[in-house]
């Protein structure tokens, strides 16, 4: 409990990732609410008076003359609405649309006031210095919050695993990365990460079409009636709908079913890839939105291969084919000086949705002790952890009756303006 | 001084580790937070010497600091280095190891003199042998 104003308040703690927005009290063990990061829009149509000149930044808002955020946002059908996604390489690199998800998430669904609360907010190890000074304006000017405070989601997770020194491999939705943490700090020249998740999805996403699997949302199936496996689907499809579907928004609905499959499906060879093994894995059953249902084998384990090992004529048709897991870790390693890859071997911290994969950590674990003597993984069995570490970090840390040291006051903000945020939050 | 924490370190936590650096009147001494987890206090301290004693203290699925007065030998010669352990088993509860994480180097940076670090998360990481290997690495 943080006592402000005479009042024990509890601070709310946020957490913005690609896929999704976190948020809920600092103290508790999971977020209140979870709303999709990414939201729909229609843009102004043309016989309306659109502003072009006044396109400055003071007034902040998605784009398009109408958005709609959370769980009934992007994915409910709405003629000409578009799928717009603030977040790139988990850095919010558009933030015309933060404040209005920052006030559905807490405003809507947790209906908190953020005025009362002070705020921890998450960031990722490369995130930029005016980024973190334009959060914080945006929490003490347009949500009026007593406090703020901006955590490294590397240092939360290497805490919320007990360790002051570790080696945290996130996977999430669109990046993975390795970020060596020490003494509670981010030795920022051994951060490493690439897209690896997406090429995972374009790989699920091939393997799809490539077994003719049509993806359409199941927003557009007026009716469907079951099928025996591989079998022809039967579905009749809403065709009032069909003219009003966006390519974005089609896209974003079919990332999500190919996304829905990997985790269903993907599955990775704890001891390396042998097609033997493989085949003899017993095949999966699934069914897609359509009704048309398939047993996979193999292929399951191809999808979850590119985490850890890219075939010789995959990077010689791609020069810029995201670097893999063990890759990203050895070159994090080569940044720290010998006696610190041990430790951080010793510390090794899995975290992120990416990992949940059955196989993931042990396949990491013999990858990783062919190389070094000593290794030790600590990934969270319960998913929720698993999946909410670094919100879980800041839920806790924010928690605490002696952190109230460190968060940067509304008074503070005002008298001494960004200049605090790199100051105060290290 | 303090780590991100906020959690403060009490005086005796410092005096009891100068009598065990220049007087050695101690061989160990134990660390814990306070109930309220607001500040570092000294749990225990002890002039046995038996490794084996010291690990005793570790306890299962609670965290604990501690500094052990390490002896050995090398090259025929005895020699002792100041080791400062941070135990925090796997099994721990995670508001325990976050916050003991969080607070170590508040403790950390108030004792001087401090050969070797260790992080331990297991028996073994914390074992004889892996200390040993680990103080008499640069050792001369």
């Amino acid at each position: 409990m943080v006592t402000y104003g005479g009042d024990e308040v509890s601070a709310l703690v946020l957490d913005i990732g690609t896929s999704s927005v976190r948020a809920g009290y600092a103290g508790d063990d999971s977020p209140k609410a979870i709303i999709p990061t990414q939201y729909g829009f229609i843009p102004p149509s043309s016989d309306q008076d659109v502003d072009m000149g006044d396109n400055s930044d003071s007034t902040e808002k998605p784009k398009g003359a109408r958005s709609f955020i959370g769980e009934a946002g992007p994915s409910l059908f709405r003629p000409g609405m578009q799928i717009g996604n603030p977040m790139s390489d988990t850095l919010i690199q558009d933030f015309g649309p933060i404040p209005a998800l920052v006030r559905h998430v807490l405003q809507d669904s947790m209906r908190v006031n953020p005025s009362e609360h002070p705020i921890l907010v998450t960031e990722p190890a490369w995130n930029t210095p005016e980024n973190r000074e334009r959060m914080a304006e945006i929490m003490f000017e347009e949500f009026q919050v007593p406090a703020f405070y901006i955590a490294n989601t590397g240092v939360l997770n290497t805490f919320a695993a007990g360790k002051g020194s570790a080696l945290v491999v996130d996977v999430g939705q669109s990046v993975a990365s390795v970020i060596p943490v020490v003494d509670g700090f981010v030795l920022r020249k051994g951060v490493a990460y690439s897209n690896l998740p997406k090429l995972v999805a374009a790989h699920a996403r091939h393997i799809l079409l490539g077994n003719n699997i049509d993806l359409i949302p199941h927003q557009l199936i007026a009716s469907k009636t079951p099928v025996e496996p591989n079998m022809p689907p039967q579905y009749a499809v809403r065709e009032d709908k069909i003219p009003g579907v966006t390519d974005s928004w089609r896209q974003w609905y079919e990332d999500r079913a190919v996304e829905e499959w990997t985790q269903n499906m993907g599955g990775i060879l704890e001891q390396g890839w042998n097609d033997q093994l493989a085949i003899q894995r017993p095949a999966r059953q699934y069914e897609f939105p359509t009704g048309f249902n398939t047993f996979f084998g193999p292929d399951r384990f191809h999808v979850g291969e590119l985490f850890f090992f890219h075939k010789p004529n995959l990077v010689a048709s791609n020069s810029s084919l995201p670097r893999h897991i063990p890759a990203l870790i050895s070159d994090s390693l080569r940044a720290c000086d010998i006696e610190l890859r041990q430790v951080l071997m010793g510390n090794v911290v899995v975290t992120g949705g990416g990992t949940l994969f059955s196989g993931f950590t042990d396949r990491l674990h013999n990858e990783l002790v062919r190389s070094f003597p000593h290794v030790k993984i600590h990934a969270p069995g319960n998913p929720v952890e698993r999946r909410y570490g670094a919100w879980l970090g800041g839920s806790i840390l924010a928690s605490l009756g002696t952190f109230h040291q460190l968060w940067i006051s509304k008074e503070e903000w005002m008298e001494h303006g960004k200049g605090i945020v790199a100051q105060r939050c290290k | 001084m303090s780590g991100i924490s906020g959690v403060t370190v009490h005086q005796d936590c410092i005096t009891m580790y100068q009598e065990l650096k220049l007087r050695k009147k101690y061989k160990y001494i134990i660390y814990n937070l306070n109930k309220d987890r607001t500040e570092i206090t000294v749990e225990k301290t002890s002039d046995s010497g038996q490794y084996d004693d010291f690990l005793q203290e570790l306890p299962e699925g609670e965290c604990r600091w501690a500094v052990f007065d390490f002896e050995f030998e090398k090259d025929g010669g005895s020699r002792n280095k100041l080791c400062f352990f941070a135990w925090a088993p796997d099994d721990a509860k995670i508001k325990q190891k976050m916050v003991f994480a969080s607070s170590k180097d508040a403790l950390r940076r108030a004792l001087e003199g401090i050969a070797v670090e260790i992080q331990g998360t297991d028996p073994s990481e914390v074992s004889y042998e892996s200390v040993l290997n680990k103080v008499s690495t640069g050792t001369r």
